[in-house]
Protein backbone atom coordinates (compact mmCIF):
# COMPACT_ATOMS: atom_id res chain seq x y z
CA UNK A 1 0.00 0.00 0.00
CA UNK A 2 1.10 3.54 -0.81
CA UNK A 3 0.93 6.39 1.69
CA UNK A 4 0.03 8.92 -1.03
CA UNK A 5 -2.99 6.91 -2.04
CA UNK A 6 -3.95 6.35 1.58
CA UNK A 7 -3.86 10.11 2.25
CA UNK A 8 -6.32 10.60 -0.60
CA UNK A 9 -8.60 7.96 0.90
CA UNK A 10 -8.52 9.69 4.28
CA UNK A 11 -9.33 12.95 2.51
CA UNK A 12 -12.32 11.31 0.80
CA UNK A 13 -13.67 10.08 4.15
CA UNK A 14 -13.42 13.59 5.62
CA UNK A 15 -16.24 15.08 3.60
CA UNK A 16 -15.74 18.75 2.79
CA UNK A 17 -12.11 18.96 3.86
CA UNK A 18 -10.02 21.17 1.55
CA UNK A 19 -7.75 19.28 -0.84
CA UNK A 20 -4.17 19.24 0.40
CA UNK A 21 -5.14 19.63 4.07
CA UNK A 22 -4.15 16.08 4.92
CA UNK A 23 -0.53 15.02 5.26
CA UNK A 24 1.31 12.16 7.00
CA UNK A 25 1.48 14.19 10.20
CA UNK A 26 -2.14 15.34 10.30
CA UNK A 27 -4.00 14.61 13.54
CA UNK A 28 -7.07 13.73 11.50
CA UNK A 29 -9.45 13.08 14.40
CA UNK A 30 -9.04 16.65 15.64
CA UNK A 31 -10.19 18.15 12.33
CA UNK A 32 -13.62 19.76 12.39
CA UNK A 33 -14.72 17.45 9.54
CA UNK A 34 -14.05 14.34 11.68
CA UNK A 35 -17.30 12.79 12.89
CA UNK A 36 -19.04 9.43 13.21
CA UNK A 37 -19.83 9.34 9.50
CA UNK A 38 -16.20 9.99 8.61
CA UNK A 39 -15.25 7.13 10.95
CA UNK A 40 -17.73 4.84 9.28
CA UNK A 41 -16.57 5.59 5.74
CA UNK A 42 -12.90 5.33 6.72
CA UNK A 43 -13.48 1.98 8.48
CA UNK A 44 -15.19 0.74 5.38
CA UNK A 45 -12.48 2.00 3.01
CA UNK A 46 -9.73 0.36 5.07
CA UNK A 47 -11.63 -2.93 5.11
CA UNK A 48 -12.46 -2.87 1.41
CA UNK A 49 -9.07 -1.65 0.16
CA UNK A 50 -6.68 -3.31 2.60
CA UNK A 51 -8.68 -6.21 4.03
CA UNK A 52 -8.34 -4.99 7.61
CA UNK A 53 -11.43 -4.46 9.74
CA UNK A 54 -10.42 -1.99 12.45
CA UNK A 55 -12.08 -2.53 15.82
CA UNK A 56 -14.00 0.12 17.67
CA UNK A 57 -11.64 2.81 18.97
CA UNK A 58 -8.61 1.67 16.98
CA UNK A 59 -8.79 4.33 14.29
CA UNK A 60 -9.44 7.12 16.80
CA UNK A 61 -6.45 6.00 18.90
CA UNK A 62 -4.03 6.86 16.07
CA UNK A 63 -2.44 10.28 16.54
CA UNK A 64 -1.62 10.88 12.88
CA UNK A 65 -2.42 9.58 9.41
CA UNK A 66 1.00 7.90 9.36
CA UNK A 67 0.27 6.09 12.64
CA UNK A 68 -2.95 4.76 11.17
CA UNK A 69 -1.17 3.73 7.99
CA UNK A 70 1.41 1.80 10.00
CA UNK A 71 -1.22 0.16 12.13
CA UNK A 72 -3.03 -1.12 9.04
CA UNK A 73 0.25 -2.42 7.63
CA UNK A 74 1.08 -4.27 10.85
CA UNK A 75 -2.35 -5.89 10.83
CA UNK A 76 -1.97 -6.93 7.21
CA UNK A 77 1.21 -8.82 8.10
CA UNK A 78 -0.15 -10.57 11.18
CA UNK B 1 -28.04 -22.88 14.14
CA UNK B 2 -27.25 -25.28 11.32
CA UNK B 3 -28.68 -24.43 7.93
CA UNK B 4 -31.99 -26.18 7.40
CA UNK B 5 -34.26 -26.72 4.44
CA UNK B 6 -37.95 -27.19 3.71
CA UNK B 7 -39.95 -28.41 0.73
CA UNK B 8 -43.61 -28.02 -0.26
CA UNK B 9 -43.93 -24.73 1.66
CA UNK B 10 -43.97 -21.25 0.16
CA UNK B 11 -44.57 -17.54 0.65
CA UNK B 12 -47.66 -16.74 -1.40
CA UNK B 13 -48.58 -13.10 -0.72
CA UNK B 14 -47.44 -9.98 1.12
CA UNK B 15 -48.89 -6.54 1.84
CA UNK B 16 -47.10 -3.64 3.53
CA UNK B 17 -48.87 -0.64 5.02
CA UNK B 18 -47.08 2.63 5.80
CA UNK B 19 -48.46 5.82 7.35
CA UNK B 20 -49.52 8.60 5.01
CA UNK B 21 -47.33 11.26 6.59
CA UNK B 22 -43.99 11.84 4.87
CA UNK B 23 -41.14 13.46 6.77
CA UNK B 24 -38.14 14.66 4.76
CA UNK B 25 -34.54 14.87 6.00
CA UNK B 26 -34.65 18.51 4.85
CA UNK B 27 -36.99 19.17 7.77
CA UNK B 28 -34.30 17.98 10.19
CA UNK B 29 -32.07 20.96 9.40
CA UNK B 30 -32.06 22.20 13.03
CA UNK B 31 -30.79 18.82 14.25
CA UNK B 32 -27.73 19.37 12.06
CA UNK B 33 -27.15 22.91 13.32
CA UNK B 34 -28.56 24.54 10.19
CA UNK B 35 -25.79 22.91 8.15
CA UNK B 36 -27.25 22.34 4.68
CA UNK B 37 -24.02 20.80 3.50
CA UNK B 38 -24.30 18.09 6.16
CA UNK B 39 -27.83 17.28 4.99
CA UNK B 40 -26.55 16.96 1.42
CA UNK B 41 -23.76 14.70 2.62
CA UNK B 42 -26.19 12.45 4.50
CA UNK B 43 -28.44 12.22 1.46
CA UNK B 44 -25.53 11.35 -0.77
CA UNK B 45 -23.64 8.92 1.45
CA UNK B 46 -26.31 7.25 3.60
CA UNK B 47 -29.31 7.70 1.30
CA UNK B 48 -31.50 9.66 3.74
CA UNK B 49 -34.48 11.22 2.01
CA UNK B 50 -38.06 10.56 3.11
CA UNK B 51 -39.49 8.50 5.91
CA UNK B 52 -43.02 7.55 6.92
CA UNK B 53 -44.20 8.64 10.33
CA UNK B 54 -47.28 7.26 12.09
CA UNK B 55 -49.54 9.60 14.03
CA UNK B 56 -49.32 9.12 17.83
CA UNK B 57 -52.50 7.06 18.06
CA UNK B 58 -51.48 4.57 15.36
CA UNK B 59 -49.40 1.54 16.38
CA UNK B 60 -47.65 -1.32 14.61
CA UNK B 61 -50.71 -3.42 15.42
CA UNK B 62 -52.93 -1.00 13.48
CA UNK B 63 -50.61 -0.99 10.47
CA UNK B 64 -50.32 -4.79 10.46
CA UNK B 65 -54.06 -5.20 11.01
CA UNK B 66 -54.79 -3.16 7.92
CA UNK B 67 -52.17 -5.10 5.95
CA UNK B 68 -53.76 -8.39 7.10
CA UNK B 69 -57.30 -7.36 6.13
CA UNK B 70 -56.08 -6.25 2.73
CA UNK B 71 -54.12 -9.45 2.15
CA UNK B 72 -57.04 -11.69 3.16
CA UNK B 73 -59.45 -9.73 1.00
CA UNK B 74 -57.10 -9.78 -2.02
CA UNK B 75 -56.80 -13.54 -1.71
CA UNK B 76 -60.49 -13.96 -0.94
CA UNK B 77 -59.38 -15.89 2.12
CA UNK B 78 -61.21 -16.10 5.46
CA UNK B 79 -59.27 -15.43 8.68
CA UNK B 80 -60.70 -18.76 9.82
CA UNK B 81 -58.37 -20.48 7.38
CA UNK B 82 -55.31 -19.37 9.39
CA UNK B 83 -53.61 -21.92 11.65
CA UNK B 84 -51.16 -19.49 13.17
CA UNK B 85 -50.32 -15.83 13.68
CA UNK B 86 -46.71 -14.84 14.26
CA UNK B 87 -46.24 -11.17 15.07
CA UNK B 88 -42.68 -9.83 14.97
CA UNK B 89 -42.38 -6.51 16.79
CA UNK B 90 -40.35 -4.52 19.30
CA UNK B 91 -43.13 -1.99 19.76
CA UNK B 92 -46.19 -4.01 20.83
CA UNK B 93 -49.33 -2.25 22.07
CA UNK B 94 -48.86 -3.68 25.57
CA UNK B 95 -46.33 -5.75 27.47
CA UNK B 96 -49.25 -8.18 27.86
CA UNK B 97 -51.14 -9.54 25.96
CA UNK B 98 -49.19 -10.04 22.75
CA UNK B 99 -49.94 -8.20 19.52
CA UNK B 100 -50.61 -11.60 17.93
CA UNK B 101 -53.41 -12.30 20.45
CA UNK B 102 -54.95 -8.90 19.79
CA UNK B 103 -54.78 -9.40 16.03
CA UNK B 104 -56.27 -12.88 16.43
CA UNK B 105 -59.32 -11.25 17.99
CA UNK B 106 -59.49 -8.39 15.49
CA UNK B 107 -59.38 -10.71 12.50
CA UNK B 108 -61.77 -13.27 13.99
CA UNK B 109 -59.51 -16.30 13.74
CA UNK B 110 -60.52 -19.74 14.95
CA UNK B 111 -59.75 -20.80 18.50
CA UNK B 112 -57.49 -23.51 17.12
CA UNK B 113 -55.24 -20.81 15.59
CA UNK B 114 -52.02 -20.29 17.58
CA UNK B 115 -50.91 -16.69 18.16
CA UNK B 116 -47.55 -15.51 19.45
CA UNK B 117 -45.12 -12.60 19.23
CA UNK B 118 -41.42 -12.63 18.41
CA UNK B 119 -39.39 -9.84 20.02
CA UNK B 120 -36.99 -9.06 17.19
CA UNK B 121 -36.29 -6.07 14.96
CA UNK B 122 -34.41 -5.87 11.68
CA UNK B 123 -33.66 -9.60 11.45
CA UNK B 124 -37.23 -10.50 12.41
CA UNK B 125 -38.85 -11.03 9.02
CA UNK B 126 -36.59 -14.00 8.29
CA UNK B 127 -37.06 -15.39 11.81
CA UNK B 128 -40.83 -15.09 11.42
CA UNK B 129 -40.75 -16.89 8.06
CA UNK B 130 -38.50 -19.59 9.49
CA UNK B 131 -40.88 -20.27 12.38
CA UNK B 132 -43.86 -20.34 10.01
CA UNK B 133 -42.07 -22.79 7.70
CA UNK B 134 -41.15 -24.91 10.74
CA UNK B 135 -44.73 -25.04 12.04
CA UNK B 136 -46.06 -26.02 8.64
CA UNK B 137 -43.28 -28.55 8.24
CA UNK B 138 -44.11 -30.24 11.56
CA UNK B 139 -47.59 -30.99 10.29
CA UNK B 140 -49.50 -28.71 12.66
CA UNK B 141 -50.40 -26.00 10.18
CA UNK B 142 -51.29 -25.24 6.57
CA UNK B 143 -51.43 -21.45 6.56
CA UNK B 144 -49.61 -19.01 8.81
CA UNK B 145 -49.76 -15.24 8.74
CA UNK B 146 -46.47 -13.52 9.59
CA UNK B 147 -46.73 -9.90 10.68
CA UNK B 148 -43.74 -7.62 10.94
CA UNK B 149 -44.04 -4.06 12.11
CA UNK B 150 -42.71 -1.33 14.34
CA UNK B 151 -43.17 2.32 15.13
CA UNK B 152 -39.50 3.01 15.80
CA UNK B 153 -39.83 6.70 14.89
CA UNK B 154 -41.34 7.11 18.35
CA UNK B 155 -38.54 5.22 20.12
CA UNK B 156 -35.82 7.63 19.05
CA UNK B 157 -34.95 10.97 20.56
CA UNK B 158 -35.38 13.74 17.96
CA UNK B 159 -32.10 15.22 19.18
CA UNK B 160 -30.04 12.06 18.71
CA UNK B 161 -28.31 12.27 15.33
CA UNK B 162 -27.39 8.57 15.45
CA UNK B 163 -31.03 7.51 15.14
CA UNK B 164 -33.39 10.47 14.66
CA UNK B 165 -33.39 10.55 10.86
CA UNK B 166 -33.10 6.82 10.31
CA UNK B 167 -36.34 5.05 11.11
CA UNK B 168 -39.75 5.06 9.50
CA UNK B 169 -42.92 3.29 10.65
CA UNK B 170 -44.56 0.43 8.83
CA UNK B 171 -46.26 -2.93 9.10
CA UNK B 172 -46.57 -5.91 6.82
CA UNK B 173 -48.56 -9.13 6.56
CA UNK B 174 -47.10 -12.11 4.70
CA UNK B 175 -48.79 -15.44 4.10
CA UNK B 176 -46.80 -18.65 4.36
CA UNK B 177 -48.56 -21.80 3.24
CA UNK B 178 -48.28 -25.44 2.36
CA UNK B 179 -47.86 -25.82 -1.39
CA UNK B 180 -47.26 -29.17 -3.05
CA UNK B 181 -44.41 -28.86 -5.53
CA UNK B 182 -42.82 -25.79 -3.94
CA UNK B 183 -39.05 -26.24 -4.29
CA UNK B 184 -36.39 -26.32 -1.60
CA UNK B 185 -36.10 -23.31 0.74
CA UNK B 186 -33.01 -22.84 2.88
CA UNK B 187 -32.73 -20.94 6.15
CA UNK B 188 -29.82 -19.94 8.33
CA UNK B 189 -30.15 -17.95 11.54
CA UNK B 190 -27.59 -16.59 13.97
CA UNK B 191 -27.22 -14.55 17.15
CA UNK B 192 -24.47 -12.83 19.11
CA UNK B 193 -25.77 -11.79 22.48
CA UNK B 194 -22.39 -10.34 23.45
CA UNK B 195 -23.25 -7.46 21.11
CA UNK B 196 -26.58 -6.74 22.78
CA UNK B 197 -25.50 -3.31 24.03
CA UNK B 198 -25.07 -1.95 20.49
CA UNK B 199 -28.82 -1.47 19.98
CA UNK B 200 -30.83 -1.03 23.13
CA UNK B 201 -33.72 0.71 24.83
CA UNK B 202 -32.41 0.59 28.41
CA UNK B 203 -35.58 1.45 30.34
CA UNK B 204 -39.21 0.43 30.14
CA UNK B 205 -38.85 -3.30 30.73
CA UNK B 206 -38.74 -5.25 33.99
CA UNK B 207 -35.04 -4.50 34.61
CA UNK B 208 -35.39 -0.73 34.62
CA UNK B 209 -39.04 0.35 34.81
CA UNK B 210 -39.80 3.85 33.58
CA UNK B 211 -39.52 6.54 36.23
CA UNK B 212 -38.74 10.24 36.50
CA UNK B 213 -35.05 9.33 36.40
CA UNK B 214 -35.33 7.33 33.16
CA UNK B 215 -37.14 10.23 31.47
CA UNK B 216 -34.25 12.59 32.18
CA UNK B 217 -32.30 13.54 29.07
CA UNK B 218 -28.52 13.50 28.98
CA UNK B 219 -25.99 14.52 26.36
CA UNK B 220 -23.27 12.18 25.10
CA UNK B 221 -19.75 13.05 23.95
CA UNK B 222 -20.94 13.69 20.39
CA UNK B 223 -23.62 16.11 21.59
CA UNK B 224 -26.53 13.70 21.04
CA UNK B 225 -29.37 13.93 23.52
CA UNK B 226 -31.47 11.00 24.70
CA UNK B 227 -33.14 9.47 27.75
CA UNK B 228 -32.97 5.87 29.00
CA UNK B 229 -36.36 5.31 27.42
CA UNK B 230 -35.04 6.12 23.95
CA UNK B 231 -33.41 3.75 21.52
CA UNK B 232 -29.62 3.88 21.70
CA UNK B 233 -27.58 2.79 18.70
CA UNK B 234 -23.82 2.42 18.51
CA UNK B 235 -23.73 2.95 14.75
CA UNK B 236 -20.08 2.02 14.27
CA UNK B 237 -20.47 -1.31 16.07
CA UNK B 238 -23.65 -2.15 14.19
CA UNK B 239 -21.98 -1.30 10.90
CA UNK B 240 -18.94 -3.43 11.66
CA UNK B 241 -21.13 -6.32 12.77
CA UNK B 242 -23.18 -6.13 9.59
CA UNK B 243 -20.28 -6.09 7.16
CA UNK B 244 -18.55 -8.91 9.04
CA UNK B 245 -21.52 -11.23 9.37
CA UNK B 246 -23.97 -10.66 6.53
CA UNK B 247 -21.85 -11.25 3.40
CA UNK B 248 -20.42 -14.42 4.94
CA UNK B 249 -23.87 -15.68 5.93
CA UNK B 250 -25.16 -15.17 2.39
CA UNK B 251 -22.14 -16.91 0.88
CA UNK B 252 -22.64 -19.84 3.26
CA UNK B 253 -26.31 -20.11 2.31
CA UNK B 254 -25.52 -20.13 -1.41
CA UNK B 255 -22.86 -22.76 -0.83
CA UNK B 256 -25.08 -25.16 1.06
CA UNK B 257 -27.82 -24.71 -1.54
CA UNK B 258 -25.16 -25.26 -4.22
CA UNK B 259 -26.27 -22.17 -6.11
CA UNK B 260 -23.95 -19.65 -7.76
CA UNK B 261 -24.60 -15.99 -6.96
CA UNK B 262 -25.25 -15.34 -10.66
CA UNK B 263 -28.31 -17.56 -10.71
CA UNK B 264 -30.00 -15.54 -7.97
CA UNK B 265 -32.80 -13.31 -9.29
CA UNK B 266 -32.87 -10.89 -6.32
CA UNK B 267 -31.03 -10.32 -3.07
CA UNK B 268 -33.36 -8.45 -0.74
CA UNK B 269 -31.43 -7.14 2.25
CA UNK B 270 -32.87 -5.46 5.30
CA UNK B 271 -33.05 -1.83 4.15
CA UNK B 272 -30.95 -0.50 7.03
CA UNK B 273 -29.88 2.42 4.84
CA UNK B 274 -28.75 2.80 1.24
CA UNK B 275 -25.06 2.83 2.15
CA UNK B 276 -25.28 -0.46 4.04
CA UNK B 277 -27.24 -2.23 1.31
CA UNK B 278 -24.88 -0.99 -1.39
CA UNK B 279 -21.88 -1.94 0.69
CA UNK B 280 -22.98 -5.52 1.36
CA UNK B 281 -23.94 -5.86 -2.31
CA UNK B 282 -20.49 -4.68 -3.35
CA UNK B 283 -18.78 -7.12 -1.00
CA UNK B 284 -20.72 -9.98 -2.55
CA UNK B 285 -20.16 -8.69 -6.08
CA UNK B 286 -23.84 -8.83 -6.99
CA UNK B 287 -25.26 -7.10 -10.07
CA UNK B 288 -26.89 -3.89 -8.73
CA UNK B 289 -29.99 -4.63 -10.87
CA UNK B 290 -30.65 -7.60 -8.57
CA UNK B 291 -30.34 -5.60 -5.35
CA UNK B 292 -33.45 -3.63 -4.33
CA UNK B 293 -32.30 -0.42 -2.68
CA UNK B 294 -34.82 2.36 -3.26
CA UNK B 295 -37.35 1.81 -0.49
CA UNK B 296 -35.09 3.22 2.26
CA UNK B 297 -35.28 6.68 0.69
CA UNK B 298 -39.06 6.43 0.45
CA UNK B 299 -39.99 4.82 3.78
CA UNK B 300 -36.94 5.04 6.07
CA UNK B 301 -35.61 1.98 7.90
CA UNK B 302 -38.77 -0.01 8.66
CA UNK B 303 -37.16 -2.49 11.06
CA UNK B 304 -38.63 -5.98 10.50
CA UNK B 305 -41.02 -4.65 7.83
CA UNK B 306 -38.20 -3.40 5.61
CA UNK B 307 -37.78 -6.60 3.54
CA UNK B 308 -41.49 -7.02 2.70
CA UNK B 309 -41.58 -3.23 2.21
CA UNK B 310 -38.73 -3.43 -0.30
CA UNK B 311 -40.39 -6.36 -2.09
CA UNK B 312 -43.64 -4.44 -2.48
CA UNK B 313 -42.00 -1.12 -3.35
CA UNK B 314 -39.61 -2.41 -6.00
CA UNK B 315 -40.61 -5.88 -7.13
CA UNK B 316 -44.42 -5.80 -7.13
CA UNK B 317 -44.54 -6.52 -10.87
CA UNK B 318 -41.42 -8.68 -11.10
CA UNK B 319 -42.66 -11.18 -8.51
CA UNK B 320 -46.29 -11.41 -9.59
CA UNK B 321 -47.92 -12.55 -12.81
CA UNK B 322 -47.77 -8.95 -14.10
CA UNK B 323 -44.23 -9.64 -15.29
CA UNK B 324 -43.36 -13.25 -14.69
CA UNK B 325 -44.74 -16.73 -14.93
CA UNK B 326 -41.70 -18.64 -13.76
CA UNK B 327 -40.30 -19.14 -10.28
CA UNK B 328 -37.74 -16.58 -9.08
CA UNK B 329 -34.86 -17.36 -6.73
CA UNK B 330 -34.58 -14.85 -3.92
CA UNK B 331 -32.47 -14.40 -0.83
CA UNK B 332 -33.81 -12.37 2.08
CA UNK B 333 -31.33 -11.30 4.73
CA UNK B 334 -32.09 -9.38 7.90
CA UNK B 335 -29.68 -8.24 10.62
CA UNK B 336 -29.83 -6.04 13.68
CA UNK B 337 -30.91 -5.88 17.32
CA UNK B 338 -29.87 -8.85 19.45
CA UNK B 339 -27.49 -8.87 17.79
CA UNK B 340 -29.13 -11.29 15.42
CA UNK B 341 -29.25 -12.16 11.76
CA UNK B 342 -31.11 -14.49 9.47
CA UNK B 343 -31.03 -15.32 5.78
CA UNK B 344 -33.18 -17.50 3.60
CA UNK B 345 -33.12 -18.65 0.01
CA UNK B 346 -36.57 -19.18 -1.47
CA UNK B 347 -37.76 -20.34 -4.87
CA UNK B 348 -40.85 -18.15 -5.28
CA UNK B 349 -43.66 -18.92 -7.71
CA UNK B 350 -45.37 -15.70 -8.86
CA UNK B 351 -47.02 -14.26 -5.73
CA UNK B 352 -50.80 -13.98 -5.59
CA UNK B 353 -50.51 -10.45 -4.29
CA UNK B 354 -47.65 -8.10 -3.50
CA UNK B 355 -48.37 -4.46 -2.78
CA UNK B 356 -47.85 -1.54 -0.44
CA UNK B 357 -50.42 1.06 0.51
CA UNK B 358 -50.98 3.94 2.88
CA UNK B 359 -52.77 3.53 6.18
CA UNK B 360 -56.36 4.79 6.22
CA UNK B 361 -58.00 5.57 9.54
Amino acid sequence: MQIEQFIEQVEDALYGVDAGTISRETDFTSLKEWDSLALLTLTDTIDMEYGVLMKKGEIESCATVMNLFEKIQSKQVS
Amino acid sequence: MPTNSFTDITVSASVTVVPEHIHSIDQDIDLYGGNLRQIERLKKTIGFDQRRIAPKEVTALDLCHQASERLLSNLNLSAEALDGIIFVTQTPDHSQPSNASLLHGLLGCQKSCAALDIGLGCSGFVYGLWLAFSLINNGSSDKILVLTGDTLSRMVNPQDKATASLFGDGGSATLVQKQAGAGVSWFQLGSDGTGAEALKVPAGGARIPISQATAKASTDTEGNIRTQEDLFMDGASVFNFSIEVVPEAIKALLKVADLPLESLDYLVLHQANTYMVQNIGKRLGIDPARLPIRSFGAFGNLSSASIPGALAYELADELTDKKTSKPQKLIFSGFGVGLSWGSCLLPLEPLKCLEWLEYKQ
